[in-house]
């Protein structure tokens, strides 16, 4: 569970030790900053080669549990089964027997109501007919249904597959073809990666996606160089820092078929490059 | 005569076996039982820059054995992962009676009783790199019906769980009063 980590674990913690901290800095991305920051005053005017961005993997989580495997549907029964074989009889149960028996012996000729004890009320309502007024309240009850009706297949629509947890994908032109990516946004002077990341999600669009980020901590990196003919003096390439964040508004508004996508774990690889790809996947679980 | 007196060779304690039965000075030292003393509240430790405090993660719902086993499951798994786990307690038991009204009349009939069961899993230094996939596990494997809710611990929740004593109470209001 710490792989993903070590890339970024290590120099983090020589931040923490070197850097002092600022008042209120829980931010473990703003020491960072601060820490090239400080190079670049050291150092002249020698800024980093490397372009950063910030990215957010924001993912739906599953709405409804898995639906069981066979051999865990037939464990399932069997232990009810075994459950109820063992188990007492509750007090309803009991109170249908004593019903059951006083009916029997209500037929009998030398019958005499005075002996019964505690039989005052009982004669207006017996337990059977309780368990018809419950049963009968059981059939009005509708749960809601497991699927909501939307195609499993239709990529762009949120409500897909409650049972698996989604990843927000957008299609986005980096330098001249159109790639799938987590969706993320140049870092600029004076901000945490963190709050990259929050305007990376807030700048799609067409979406409004309320989401809650789950900590400072960026989750994964991935860096690529730009290509010849666009690597201007000074930059080589980018680095992109993954930040996790949980979708908490469900409002459906439909967005443009083409450049959003909402997939599960396994469906990545039909849309991400695979060295962008092998680096995502190390972060994401599909628990 | 006077000789039997004079040879008293206590030949006893120079023995090889002198103290052959002992065992009390084995036991562990037993103190003497004090009085308990008044529960203080465990000094709640501030957060730094890279650990949190001590957080509260609190199970609640209506069915018994998700809460519990879901809690336990929590539990387990910060043993797993090396997270410090303080305590591991139940809140009381909330029951909220649920009444109907009557269609034809304007008195409300009980219709049934949901008993609402909470859990915490108190943890304490928690590395801020490792929160987020702890939470992210959490939220996914959070069953149908149950609420998770990650806050942190503060002095007012150590003392919710305390019963309040109303006598207690009173007579200390008439000895300021």
């Amino acid at each position: 569970m710490a792989a993903p980590f070590t890339r970024v674990y290590r120099p983090l913690w020589r931040i923490i030790t070197t850097t002092t901290s600022n008042g209120r800095v829980r931010n473990v991305s703003y020491t960072r900053q601060q820490w090239s920051a400080q190079n670049v005053k050291t150092a002249g005017a020698a800024a980093s080669p490397w372009a950063l961005h910030g990215a957010v993997c924001v993912q739906r989580l599953p709405v409804v549990s898995q639906d069981r495997s066979p051999i865990e549907e037939k464990f399932m029964e069997l232990m009810q089964q075994m459950e109820l074989e063992r188990s007492l009889l509750a007090d309803h149960e009991l109170k249908l027997l004593d019903d059951a028996a006083r009916m029997s012996r209500k037929q009998e000729e030398d019958y005499d109501s005075d002996e019964e004890e505690d039989y005052k009320d009982k004669e207006i309502v017996t337990a059977q007919d309780l368990e018809d007024v419950w049963e009968q309240k059981l059939k009005e009850f509708q749960p809601a249904p497991r699927t909501q009706g939307v195609n499993q297949k239709d990529v762009s629509s949120s409500e897909r597959c409650l049972a698996d947890s989604l990843i927000l994908l957008v299609k986005k032109d980096i330098g001249s073809q159109k790639l799938w990516l987590l969706p993320q946004i140049q870092w600029q002077m004076g901000e945490t990666l963190r709050q990259t990341a929050e305007r990376a999600l807030a700048s799609l669009p067409g979406a409004d996606l309320k989401a809650t980020f789950l900590g400072n901590a960026p989750c994964g990196f991935y860096k690529y160089k730009y290509p010849k003919d666009i690597q201007k003096e000074g930059t080589v390439g980018a680095k992109v820092f993954f930040f996790k964040a949980v979708l908490s508004s469900h409002k459906h508004l439909p967005l443009e078929k083409n450049s959003f996508a909402w997939v599960k774990k396994d469906e990545l690889q039909d849309f991400l490059k695979p060295e962008y790809l092998k680096q995502v996947r190390r972060f994401i679980m599909a628990l | 005569m006077p000789l039997g007196v004079l040879l008293t060779n206590r030949q006893y304690r120079s023995m090889p076996t002198h103290g052959i039965g002992r065992y009390r000075h084995l036991l562990p030292k037993a103190l003497p039982k004090k009085k308990k003393d008044k529960i203080q509240a465990k000094q709640i430790k501030a957060p730094t820059a890279t650990e949190f405090g001590v957080l509260n993660v609190c199970v609640s719902g209506y069915d018994l054995t998700l809460v519990e086993h879901y809690s336990q499951y929590i539990h387990n798994l910060c043993s797993h992962l090396d997270i410090k786990v303080d305590e591991c307690y139940a809140l009381p038991t909330k029951s909220t009676e649920v009444m109907v009204m009557q269609e034809q009349g304007t008195k409300m009939y009980l219709d049934g009783v949901l008993k609402t069961h909470e859990r915490v899993v108190q943890i304490s230094e928690m590395k801020a790199t490792l929160f987020p996939i702890l939470a992210e596990v959490l939220l996914k494997n959070q069953p149908e019906g149950v609420q998770l809710c990650i806050k942190q611990h503060t002095e007012a929740d150590f003392q919710a769980r305390f019963k309040t004593r109303p006598e207690l109470q009173g007579l200390i209001a008439k000895i300021n009063n």
